[in-house]
């Protein structure tokens, strides 16, 4: 009776272990995915009265886009600096739009080559995501109006639009 | 430079708001309805200036097709997600390339320039 006591436990034990042995996998994925974070809202500075400008010489604030990418080359980011005023007071003369964007940082030593490779057209820019990883980038709005005509007063608001589309 | 990178992510990470809309390459499955096909979609919204998305669809020469969804402009609070449908013709299925989502602010959340942020998935 002892003996067959003491291999059923035995058996229990061995069991017990076997079991608190089994593997418990954790399992992930990477998706390919692209979010774009508004990191900074840009401000128009007023240097001159005809001229509205981000450029921190201006007085102004350079809005910052970033673009996460989780894999690389599934995306292409394209940037729109502003052509229109989405609200201004009312104007009589037109407006002349200019603009820039730029790369202001980067995760990976291999992004180097964005701002090079970049193609630029009417006023949108487009970069080529072919590096995992995140990219900063900084857009430069100016708008002058008439000749030499002052701004009204009032409040002057524009977009940037910030594109990501899948290859 | 690298652990000035990793330090800079870091702080971005914690102010940054974003807009995300998965998946990259999405699947046109057949619907309940004969004749309609279903495209499913996620958005994610962590932009907290911006509640407001409207959804499109494209073919590849960036011409708008037609679409039915539940809503075309909806509103997603920051940090909801919405798995949303898109239900299009089964002769448009040939022809559809993107279907992009755009962040719509109000005109009382825009401070001087606003960031209008638009995520285009690709039928493939």
């Amino acid at each position: 009776m002892f003996k067959q006591l003491l291999t059923l436990s035995t058996l229990s034990i061995v069991v017990a272990s076997a079991a608190f042995a089994n593997e418990t996998p954790i399992v992930g994925n990477v998706s390919s995915k692209c979010s774009i974070y508004t990191d900074k809202a840009g401000v128009y500075g007023n240097p001159t009265p005809d001229e509205l400008s981000t450029l921190p010489a201006d007085g102004g604030v350079l809005p910052v886009v970033r673009y996460d990418v989780s894999i690389a080359d599934y995306y292409t980011a394209k940037i729109s600096w502003p052509n229109s005023f989405s609200s201004s007071p009312s104007l009589t003369d037109a407006v002349a739009w200019d603009g820039e964007i730029e790369v202001s940082n980067t995760s990976d030593a291999g992004m180097a080559g964005y701002e090079t490779a970049k193609i630029e057209y009417d006023n949108h820019t487009e970069y080529d995501l072919t590096v995992a990883g995140s990219t900063w980038f900084k857009v430069t709005s100016e708008a002058l109006y008439g000749v030499g005509k002052a701004l009204p007063g009032g409040e002057y608001k524009a977009n940037v639009v910030a594109e990501c589309i899948a290859k | 430079m690298k652990i000035l990178n990793i330090i800079a992510i870091a702080l971005f990470a914690n102010s940054a708001i974003a807009h995300e809309l998965t998946p990259t390459y999405p699947k046109i499955l057949p619907s309940y309805i004969t004749g309609i096909s279903v495209i499913k979609m996620k958005l994610w919204n962590r932009r907290n200036d911006a509640n407001f998305y409207e959804i499109d669809v494209f073919d590849s020469e960036w011409n708008k097709i037609s679409f039915a969804s539940t809503d075309k402009i909806f509103q997603l609070d920051y940090l909801e997600q919405k798995n949303f449908d898109i239900y299009i013709k089964d002769s448009d299925k040939n022809k559809i390339s993107f279907i992009c989502t755009s962040s719509k602010q109000l005109k009382k959340d825009v401070l001087s320039t606003g960031i209008k942020t638009r995520i285009c998935s690709k039928i493939k």
